[in-house]
């Protein structure tokens, strides 16, 4: 059956799905419609590095006979006519991969002024990285792993970084407090000057469209920056999705199925997929379910940030962890997670070579809930 | 010994996790390499625990791709 498969979003779950979909006999036509002027890369090392390099060397489409629509912007769905309107056209589908990922968080009163940036394209990597130079004043606000791993890159160029965060501990959420604050020091030890429990009250001048020449914080202190990196998160980009029972949020089952009979879904558009392992196995698990091909079910989920030169890795979740174990210190660390006794998580700081044993420590603890729930 | 993996090179993050588990079948150095052949077991479970996803499968008798 040659059905006809389009994938909209150009990023790792949509690149998954199609490759997913041809190692696996998939004959009939895909094509992926992208937004962004380029092939689909990978986005971590958007912060981490400033650059990015595309998934497969662009012969790879071509021989692979994936079409690639790039620069065309979804703007609807059409489900009763199986059709996605695009900006140039619409185009007919059997199955549907909805791969849009997010946008950035944006704060009034910074948005579209020169000197303000965010991360999200490699053209956002390209243009931030362009102000960083030695020297050069950076305010980061909002102090989660991109904001983090900005600061660190930026400070590795010799730029001068303030990270203004909102919460009274970095990564709070996340990591909870205790390994919230390591993170806090980790930035202060490497020269960056931290701001938590703060917030932006105003941008001067307070000009819109004028470049930002200081920040003035919520306590009246006011700071000088020649540059503005805005990392407080992003939001699904569902906005194309509007009249469909998807516009509200997109959920999917393992076999990356929405609600919706012929869509499926994947990647950071996905409610609580956003990491790139998630998105990773959301793209090819679309493919899978397209196929009638079983789904296998995710080990632990982890992911990895680069700091300063640290890989530092986290393994299930530490949100409600009531325990800490602690083997090594200062920068080599492994923090062991309990909840009621039972492993949920580890935090790991330069000790790469320990994740497969924490994950697969995990795995069985949570194979084993009754037995650890005691 | 009759599954054959293979590491795809682009998809490899250099995690780890299949060296630890087939330490014979797999080295991972900047990212995951293939050294040799292993216990069907063991091959089918580095396959199932790699992140990534960058490990498939095939039966060497039949020359198709296993189901993780």
């Amino acid at each position: 059956m040659l059905s006809n498969v389009l994938i909209v979003g150009g990023g790792l779950a949509a690149q998954r799905a199609a490759e997913t979909l041809r190692a696996r006999d998939h004959r009939g036509p895909i094509r992926i419609v992208c937004a962004e002027p380029c092939a689909p890369y990978d986005r971590p090392p958007l912060s981490k590095e400033l650059t990015a390099t595309g998934f497969r060397p662009p012969s790879w489409y071509a021989e692979n006979e994936v079409e690639l629509l790039l620069g065309r912007r979804a703007a609807g769905l059409d489900l009763a006519g199986r059709r996605v309107i695009t900006d140039d056209g619409s185009l007919s589908y059997d199955s549907l991969i909805v791969a849009t990922g997010a946008h950035p968080r944006r704060l009034p009163g910074l948005a579209g002024r020169p000197n303000v940036f965010e991360l999200r394209s490699v053209a956002d990597a390209v243009a931030l990285r362009s102000v960083l130079v030695p020297g050069a004043r950076l305010a980061i606000v909002g102090a989660g792993f991109v904001g983090q791993e900005v600061a660190a890159t930026a400070r590795g160029l010799g730029v001068d970084v303030t990270l203004i965060e909102a919460a009274d501990v970095p990564l709070a959420h996340v990591l909870g407090p205790r390994l919230g604050g390591w993170f806090a020091e980790l930035h202060r030890a490497e020269g960056v000057r931290v701001e938590l429990g703060a917030g932006v009250e105003t941008a001067l001048p307070a000009v819109a469209g004028a470049p930002v020449r200081s920040l003035v914080l919520a306590d009246g202190r006011s700071l000088e920056v020649d540059a503005v990196l805005v990392a407080i998160g992003v939001v699904p980009e569902t906005r194309w999705l509007a009249g469909t029972p998807l516009a509200g949020g997109v959920v999917v089952d393992a076999g990356a199925r929405t609600v919706v009979p012929h869509v499926l879904a994947g990647g950071d558009v996905v409610r609580g997929c956003e990491h790139w392992e998630p998105a990773a196995r959301l793209g090819a698990a679309a493919a899978r379910s397209i196929l009638g091909l079983p789904v296998a079910p995710a080990p632990p989920e982890s992911f990895w940030s680069d700091q300063y030169g640290l890989r530092i890795h986290l393994v299930g979740s530490a949100v409600g962890a009531d325990a800490i174990e602690f083997d090594g210190a200062g920068r080599s660390f492994a923090a062991a997670l309990h909840r009621r006794g039972a492993l949920v998580g580890a935090l790991l700081v330069d000790r790469p070579r320990e994740l497969p044993v924490w994950r697969r420590r995990l795995a069985d603890a949570l194979s084993q809930p009754e037995r650890n729930a005691a | 010994m009759t599954l054959l993996p293979r590491v795809d090179e682009f998809s490899c993050c250099g995690h780890g996790d299949c060296a630890a588990i087939a330490p014979n079948v797999f080295r991972v150095d900047e990212i995951a390499v293939v050294t040799g052949p292993g216990p069907d077991d063991q091959v089918l479970e580095a396959a199932r625990a790699c992140p990534a996803m960058a490990i498939e499968v095939t039966d060497a008798e039949t020359g198709e791709p296993v189901d993780l």
